[in-house]
């Protein structure tokens, strides 16, 4: 052995010795940066099961409904939280959920379009939106806060402006009617494992309505679409190149650009993505409901932030994850449906929510600071 | 790791003590937020009415006027099991899918406030409001009382049906001629419209919305100095507005009296929960009319948070 | 002249009425350090940063393995060779040892479209490079924040040797390092050049470049005050000549006839 080599040997030796009274399992797992969401699920959880456990929140109806909230604050969250990775901010996400709506609803009631043509131009526009966006960022370095902020602007009052051109009024109902034999419909629109709960209801296991029916008839769409974006984000970020490319974009943009990562092309995608997940969270939302309203999605996009960061998602760049985000989200919309099943007066809602952000933010930048402490 | 489990033992120790979930008795579902001082008045009639009652009830409302969000909260209710469930009907088409729920699983659900035309399709057992087309007959009524004989109607936003039926049911309270004058919501352009009509010869005004156009209205009146020669009218109310009336400046406003909105529901729920009885149709809550001899009661009362 | 691997002939750079440099000659040779120094605002960046084609000469040629070049982009002198390491590094403090390695030319496998970067061999190279320089990186997973500043430095310089540099540019190495980390630096930088590499330090810090140095320029207002091969030069001198010589013996004098008024 090399003298180079065995006083390499000799010195990890020390340091392992060293390393092993201060780390501890815990920690190492602790620096994965989903795991302080996870704990805050977990408490949000164990908080609720002790004070709301009996009121019905976690019955099969009650439980799916709060899911159904996370799962589709759960589609845009993820896809903030990839840009913010990549260090942007979308503000225009909310205004690009009224926006997709009537993309929607518009050609389908009053043009007579099929409803699937309807919601394939809606994602076209999405990724015009998404492009702009990212081109009009990129191109003029200005601060992505200001240029989505003028877009929320922009896509709001196009989104009223044109609907009440049309159609004289900020509501387009009438949607439902036109699922059931659209060949697209059906994928957003579609509750799923229902033999479940039927053979639940049938053995009395969960709620039943007057009727004998199960009163949860299945997993809403929303659901699956999250689960199945989770998974699809994470591969992206953990697995492919296109992956480090936003965690490079996100931490240095000059540096990335000197080794040549193409951080221009990587953030017009990433733009594209949330237009496209709001669009998504659109479609779920106006097939749910049967119309489309100018309004939608006000304020939904400080939302999204808001679980992406609680996710672990740094608000500088760089740093983050999908599941994480995953379960920001999660904790979002089992706070949000939560608090109506304690006694609490609903006017405390914006103070728990915001306490409840705070703590999460807290745990989290101190589980970060120790992964970037310096040995 | 020890100032982490001391806290977590806190939270759970504060969560024991001092959050409880006993099962409500009615749950208030309402698209309207209490910061709205609209609401904010409801709600305190559902307070009151929950302890004049002796029974428990919570009021939830989604945090934007969002039909998605609010859908959400009926079903959440749902799943808690209460005995009533208290809505408010915005959006019959979009709601209806989670009132069905409601009703299937057997709770029974009364609405307040909008969704007089759509309440009864829906399964609801009754509704407590102000219909707007009776309120706009009841206005065109006293109107035509106060000697009035060629009327305007302001309309700021055509094309709503709520505003458009008061207009359709003044002109039939009222009688004689009633022009609708279309605007936008902008008040200073509501002032122009109005002053510009002034020299048509009309003697009477309704607006549809106290804060709005009713006072962009009486502003128009007072600069061409015809306030008093030409009745002035408002559905709503807001603060200027009841000022104007204790002054003698306005003829009446039209209250919906939305204490009542929020009253009634909860004490018609705790008579149903004692002894199965229900009231069948619309129960008016308005118009109930505020005038320059009752006004400065109604300003103190408003004050406080109940009118 | 090809035994030169890179040469700046002449070289000129205006900005607007400032005379950023005027008419900079340098020569460099495979294996050779060069020690670029001179005090701040003598034109030490904006040298490199025409070197490295973040600028384009006003004045003068630049000539690579005998070829005259012209750089457009500074991803053009990355692909004919020529690194630049930069002080803020180019590496992301978040992100772990490897990712940052490999960042902008990850190795993939898999089916198109479906392509994944091979984090598993890409963890295995970046592990052994570090070591080759006597960096022992306990898991290249961790993150480059847990780095010591000469750790980090040693990363960018070895990504740069990796993906092929051959002329190595260092924008203030050691600076920012303690004493014990810039001889592992300095060491490393030695070691480099003894590859073929040519490398360019640029300094101020004149005890951490006369070791290293086979030849010195020195920049003053933006003109060389000329290359110098170490045995032609002594560090006492080279320290004046960057501190501007006659001024410090000025100022000593001075001090001495204060010292001798007092006194009296």
């Amino acid at each position: 052995m090399s003298e180079k080599s065995k006083s390499i040997s000799a010195k990890k030796q020390s340091t392992n010795d060293e390393r092993l009274k201060k780390v501890s399992n815990l920690k190492v797992l602790l620096n994965r940066p989903e795991l302080g969401a996870l704990g805050g699920s977990i408490l949000v959880f164990i908080f609720f099961g002790i004070v709301a456990g009996d009121t019905g929140m976690f019955s099969a109806y009650g439980a799916l409904n709060f899911l159904d909230v996370s799962a589709n604050l759960g589609i845009i969250a993820i896809a903030a939280a990839m840009l913010m990775i990549g260090g942007e901010f979308d503000l225009s996400i909310g205004s690009m959920i009224g926006f997709a709506g009537i993309c929607i609803a518009i050609p389908a009631i009053y043009w007579g379009w099929p409803l699937w043509m309807s919601i394939l131009f809606a994602f076209a526009m999405a990724v015009l939106v998404g492009y702009f966006n990212g081109i009009l960022v990129v191109r003029t370095g200005l601060p992505s806060f200001i240029v989505t902020l003028a877009m929320l602007f922009i896509l709001r009052g196009a989104t009223l402006a044109i609907t009440r051109l049309i159609t004289g009024r900020t509501q387009v109902p009438g949607l439902r009617v036109l699922i059931e034999d659209d060949p697209i419909a059906w994928l957003f629109a579609t509750d799923t494992f229902k033999w479940l709960f039927t053979w639940l209801g049938s053995m009395k296991l969960i709620e039943l309505r007057t009727d004998g029916t199960p009163l949860a008839t299945g997993i809403p769409p929303s659901v699956i679409w999250f689960v199945a974006l989770t998974i699809f984000a994470t591969w992206i970020l953990m697995k492919t190149r296109y992956g480090n490319w936003i965690f490079a974009s996100g931490g240095d943009k000059v540096g990335a650009t000197n080794v040549g990562v193409p951080v221009g092309r990587v953030k017009i995608s990433l733009f594209i993505g949330t237009a496209c997940a709001a669009t998504l969270f659109a479609c779920i939302q106006v097939l749910d409901a049967g119309s489309a309203d100018t309004m939608r999605g006000t304020l939904k996009e400080l939302e999204a932030i808001a679980a992406a960061v609680v996710g672990g998602c740094l608000l500088t760049g760089g740093y983050g994850s999908a599941i994480g985000a995953a379960f920001g989200a999660l904790i979002f919309g089992t706070v949000s449906m939560g608090i109506f099943y304690t006694d609490v007066d609903t006017d405390w809602f914006k103070v728990f929510l915001g306490a409840m952000m705070l703590i999460a933010v807290v745990f989290n930048n101190y589980i970060r600071r120790k992964v970037t402490e310096s040995k | 790791m020890k100032t982490l489990k001391n806290f977590i033992l806190a939270i759970a120790a504060w969560a024991f003590m001092s959050v409880s979930a006993l099962a409500t008795d009615v749950i208030v579902v309402s698209h309207g937020q209490a910061n709205d001082p609209f609401w904010s008045v409801a709600k305190n009639g559902v307070d009151s009415a929950c302890k004049d009652m002796g029974i428990s009830c919570k009021y939830t409302a989604p945090g934007t006027f969002d039909m998605v969000e609010m859908a959400k909260l009926i079903d959440n209710a749902v799943s808690q099991k209460p005995k009533g469930i208290v809505i408010t009907l915005p959006d019959a088409a979009a709601l209806g899918k989670s009132v069905k729920a409601a009703i299937a699983a057997g709770i029974p659900v009364i609405s307040m406030n909008s969704g007089s035309d759509d309440y009864a399709s829906l399964g609801i057992s009754a509704h407590v409001g102000q219909t707007e087309f009776e309120a706009g007959v009841g206005g065109g009524q006293k109107m035509k009382a106060a000697g009035g004989k060629k009327a305007l109607c302001v309309n700021h936003e055509v094309g709503n049906v709520a505003l458009d039926r008061r207009c359709a049911g003044f002109k039939k309270g009222f009688g004689g001629s009633v022009d609708i004058l279309g605007t936008s919501n902008d008040p200073t352009e509501i002032q122009k419209a109005v002053a510009a009509k002034l020299g048509g010869g009309y003697d009477t005004i309704l607006t549809l919305g106290a804060g709005l156009s009713g006072e962009a209205a009486l502003k128009a009146l007072e600069a061409a100095g015809k306030v008093g020669k030409v009745k002035l009218g408002t559905f709503d109310m807001s603060p200027n507005m009841l000022k104007a009336a204790a002054a003698g400046k306005v003829e009446f406003l039209i209250d919906q009296q939305q204490y009542l909105q929020g009253y009634l529901p909860i004490a018609i729920f705790a008579q149903y929960m004692r002894w199965g009885t229900m009231p069948a149709g619309v129960v008016m809550t308005g118009p109930g009319f505020v005038t320059p001899d009752n006004a400065s009661k109604v300003i103190k009362w408003a004050a406080q948070g109940y009118r | 002249m090809s035994e030169n691997l890179i040469e700046f002939n002449g070289i000129s750079k205006f900005f607007g009425k400032v005379i950023a440099l005027k008419d900079v000659t340098m020569k460099v040779k495979k294996g050779e350090i060069m020690c670029l120094l001179g005090d701040n605002g003598a034109g030490k960046s904006t040298l490199i940063k025409t070197l490295s084609g973040v600028h384009k000469p006003d004045e003068g040629e630049i000539i690579v393995e005998g070829q005259k070049i012209i750089f457009d982009s500074p991803k053009d002198a990355l692909d004919i060779g020529i690194a630049t390491v930069y002080q803020d590094l180019a590496l992301v403090p978040l992100m772990s040892v490897t990712r940052n390695f490999f960042m902008g030319r990850e190795p993939q496998k898999g089916i198109p479209f479906f392509k994944t970067f091979d984090i598993k061999k890409a963890n295995e190279i970046a592990a052994d490079r570090m070591g080759q320089i006597g960096i022992d990186v306990r898991d290249p997973s961790q993150a480059v924040g847990t780095m010591s500043g000469g750790e980090r430095q040693c990363l960018a310089i070895s990504r740069a040797i990796y993906f092929g540099a051959k002329v190595l540019i260092l924008d203030e190495p050691t600076s920012a390092l303690g004493v014990h980390q810039a001889s592992v630096v300095l060491k490393y930088i030695v070691k480099a050049a003894s590859q073929g590499l040519a490398v360019i330090l640029i300094t101020h810090n004149v005890h951490h470049a006369y070791p290293v140095g086979n030849s010195f320029t020195v920049l003053n207002r933006g003109k060389s005050l000329g290359t110098y091969s170490k045995k032609d030069l002594s560090r006492e001198k080279l320290l004046s000549m960057m501190a501007g010589g006659e001024e410090l013996d000025k100022l000593e004098v001075e001090l001495k006839e204060m010292d001798r008024i007092s006194k009296n």
